[in-house]
This record gives C-alpha cells, structure tokens and sequence, in this order.
C-alpha cells in the first residue's frame, strides 16, 4: 500500500537571511546576495553567499558554539522554523514514528579546517576532545533526533550537490512505506572556509568575478564562468498525508515524484548528452503519473557553470519542450552544495503556493545555445499545477523531485 | 593573585557556558551538563590557561568544582 506524501512545514536559513520569508523575498526580487568575504582574503576567489550574522546562543541554546559547527547551527534553526511551521509539537508526538533524513555534502568542514590548524601548529595534545561530534557529517541527523525527540530511522545522504533533494527522495519513500508518519527532510551546508574554497577554486568549478561579486553567479547566462560558493539549510517537514489530514495541518504542496539516477560519466563533469539527469526526470514524472505536457515549471540546478547549465538546459528543452517557465535560484543564492536540493525544493513549494515564479538573478543574456523558458528580471505570475526540482552532483549523482498543489 | 577557585570557575563561565549562579563548590561537573568530553576539554583548557596538568582520570562527570580545584591547587602551590 502507499500513501500520499504532503509538505506541511518550511525552514530556510540562506544568505538571504534567517527565515523563510527574507529567502523567498530576495529571490522573489531576484536580488543577489553574493559579497566579498573578509575570511576569504588573501584567496583568488575571496566572496560567496554567506549567511548573516546570527545569535547561536540565542536560537539553541548556551553551548551551542561547543557543541554544534555551524552546518549544525543552520540545519537546527531551519528545522526549528519548519517543525513550528507545521503546527507540530514534539512534546506530544510519537517520536518513534518521526524521522529525519538530511542531506550533506561536507560536514564540519569548519571545524575541521580549525583543529587541523591546530594539530600542526600546537600539536595533538591541544586539539578539542569535541572535535569529532562536531565535525561528523550525520551529526546534523543525530542532533536533530535529540532537539525534536524524534527516534525513528534516523540518516544523512551524500550525493554531493544533490544531498539535499536525494534526502527528500528517501524521506519520501520512508513515509510511502508506512515507516514514519513524519519525517525532517531537506539540507545543511557551511562549507565556506579557505580549503574547500581552494579545493573548488582548483578545479576551476568557481567564478573568478572578484571584482564584482554580486553578478558573478548568473546562471544560463552567456558570460557565466562558475558556480559562487553559498552556505544554508533547507528543512521541510513531510507527512503521510492521512496523518496530516487527521490532524488538521496546513497542506502547503504535495509531494508527488522522486527520481534518482546516476551518470556514471566523469567524476565532476555532468554527462553532455544529459542521459542520467533525463532517466531521473522520467522517473519523477512517472512516479507521479504526469506526462511532460503537465509541467508547468522547473527550479533547474542551474548553477552557473558552463557545462551543468547547457547540458541541463538541453535535457529540459528535449524532455519538456519550451512549455515550461524554468528559474534557478543559485543567482541570488549562490550554491549552497548539499543543502542546494532541499533550499530549492522548498522554493519549488513556495512558487507553487505563490503562483509566482521568481526570475534568475544576474541572467542579462541568455546563451543562445540554450533554448528553454527562463524567467529572468521580475517575479512571474502564473499557476503552477506541477513543477520539478532538479538536483544535479558531482559523481552524477542525479535526483528529480516533483511538487503539485 | 586569584584563587584556584576563581581561577577555575572564570574557566567554566568564559569558555563553557556555565552560568555563574549554577557554581558552588559541592557541584559535579554532571550536574554542570559538562560530560567527559567536556572534561578532557577541560584538562586542555587548564594546562593551556594555568600551565596546571591535570590527568584526564583524574576529573569526571562525578567530580566537583572542588575537587578540580584541589588538583589546581597542588600544581600552583606544590608545598601546600
């Protein structure tokens, strides 16, 4: 037997802001939010889409800054705005039938940049005995369980850029299969520390646009050059959809399809003939018993580099034709790795919710070898009746989410 | 010159998060929250702060303020 899955809560902490509503906001208005960046300096990428300060202390508690790196810090605030977004109340939930699955690609890397500093400066007996818990990846998951009292199945996914949408995938099958009645699902990312930003810098994934950071990221645009490195988290919270109708929640979209697949291509390079991403958009829309006439809208992966963007395009354009309006939302928010999926997934629900679709910030020329519908310059007004979200990772790592009203 | 206590507990207040009003000498570092990792943090600390070298075994969840301020004590005064 399965079961419908709904989306009943939203949590977004983007460079935009904390919160929901500053992220929708910005990318509403397609305002980028890309800036130099002062713990870059010295680097020749120095800028990326850094979250705004926030009070650690204040959203989790005293120790917070002991216990939690900072992919930790987001993923807890995100998940916080989305459990209460829901109307649930984890003092009263059966735990047991609440699970969480959350995609990430790095893991402390913050914390592990530091103690490594420190291991080589000061020697081993001077690195944190809290180094470890704080730097696993699946502590985000682990956290989770403990901060909303939720004890069933309870993982991280890694597929790299795709982390966040691939969580959601799983987080889905989970409650088709009667595992869970509610599952904490989405992204969390901080990443931007000078090793990782050398790491990408190397292989030249990033755009070089120092001198003007915040039209650097410009997804299908000609004059893209790369992907601009952004940190965040996107939680949402998915229900059987009998659970949720018992309750009483507020249905915000459905979760109608999941595809996944891999390229099994090149270690970095996405497939040109777009054959992996393609098997995973067929299988979202068959599993959501959709044709490609029915999509009305993509939020591409779109990451302004320029192989992902013309090879993605080409598979959109062949598999769907020029009916839909498609957007990315990396040109305000930068890429923001194994949080990307889950940030976008939540935007995909909330274009749904708006009828709106937001332009792509920075696109002032769209390559001519890409011939699809991008919304570009303002919001657009429009139904959406079925919209993907596409997630593309490095590995091929391809996985397709489809949301209905 | 400070007292090993005051020495101690401005450690636990600054750098653990330890609210001031929680602290007496009788109170065990479990009753703080502070686990053994945060006492092999704490030893990390201590060495690197007060140049004292507290063995790892030597202070537990289950040792008191007290306790850690004995040992503290017996670095920073050897006669006594």
């Amino acid at each position: 037997m399965t079961t419908g899955v709904v989306v009943t809560g939203l949590g977004l902490v983007t460079a935009a802001g904390v919160g929901t509503e500053p992220t929708w906001r910005a990318v509403c208005a397609g305002e980028p939010t890309a800036a130099t960046d002062p713990s870059l300096a010295g680097l020749p990428v120095d800028f990326s889409c850094r979250v705004p300060e926030f009070d650690a202390r204040e959203l989790l508690g005293r120790r917070a800054n002991l216990l939690y790196d900072r992919f930790v810090q987001l993923g807890l605030i995100a998940a916080d705005e989305a459990v209460a977004d829901a109307g649930l109340d984890p003092a009263t939930w059966d735990g047991t039938r609440v699970g969480v699955v959350v995609g990430c690609g790095l893991g402390g890397a913050g914390t592990w940049e530091t103690q490594h500093a420190t291991f080589l400066a000061e020697g081993p007996d001077q690195v944190s005995s809290l180094m470890m818990p704080m730097m696993l990846p699946n502590m985000i998951a682990g956290h989770l369980g403990m901060r909303f009292r939720a004890t069933g199945p309870n993982l991280i996914t890694a597929t790299a850029c795709a982390s966040g949408a691939t969580a959601i995938g799983v987080a889905r099958d989970m409650l088709r299969q009667g595992v869970c009645d509610i599952v904490l699902a989405g992204g969390t990312e901080s990443a931007v520390v000078p090793l990782i930003l050398t790491g990408f810098t190397r292989m030249r994934a990033l755009s070089t646009r120092s001198t003007s950071p915040a039209t650097a990221s410009r997804p299908f645009d000609t004059d893209r050059d790369g992907f601009v490195i952004g940190e965040g988290s996107g939680i949402l919270v998915l229900e059987r959809a009998e659970h949720a109708a018992a309750r009483g929640a507020r249905v915000r979209a459905r979760l109608v399809g999941y595809g996944a697949s891999a390229d099994a291509y090149h270690a970095t390079a996405p497939d040109p003939s777009g054959a992996g991403v393609e098997r995973a958009l067929r299988a979202a829309l068959a599993d959501a018993g959709a044709v490609p006439s029915d999509v009305d809208h993509v939020n591409a992966h779109g990451t302004s580099t320029p192989l992902n963007d013309l090879a993605e395009a080409r598979v959109l354009a062949r598999c769907l034709g020029p009916g839909p309006a498609v957007t990315s939302a990396k040109g305000a928010l930068g890429h923001t790795l194994g949080a990307a999926g889950a940030i976008e997934a939540a935007l995909t629900v909330l274009t749904i919710e708006n009828g709106l679709i937001p332009p792509t910030a920075n696109l002032e020329s769209q390559d001519p070898e890409i011939d699809i519908d991008v919304v570009v310059k303002e919001a657009r007004p429009q139904p959406v009746g079925l919209a993907l979200s596409n997630s593309l990772g490095f590995g091929g790592q391809n996985a397709v989410l489809a949301f209905a009203p | 010159m400070a007292s090993a206590y005051d020495r101690l507990t401005d450690i636990l207040v600054n750098q653990f998060e330890v609210r001031p009003d929680e602290l007496r000498p009788d109170v065990t570092f479990e009753e703080l929250e502070l686990d053994s990792l945060f006492l092999v943090e704490l030893t990390l600390v201590v060495k690197r702060d007060l140049d004292v070298e507290i063995n790892e075994d030597d202070a537990t969840p289950r040792s008191t303020v007290a306790d850690v301020v004995k040992l503290i004590e017996a670095q920073l005064d050897p006669a006594s």
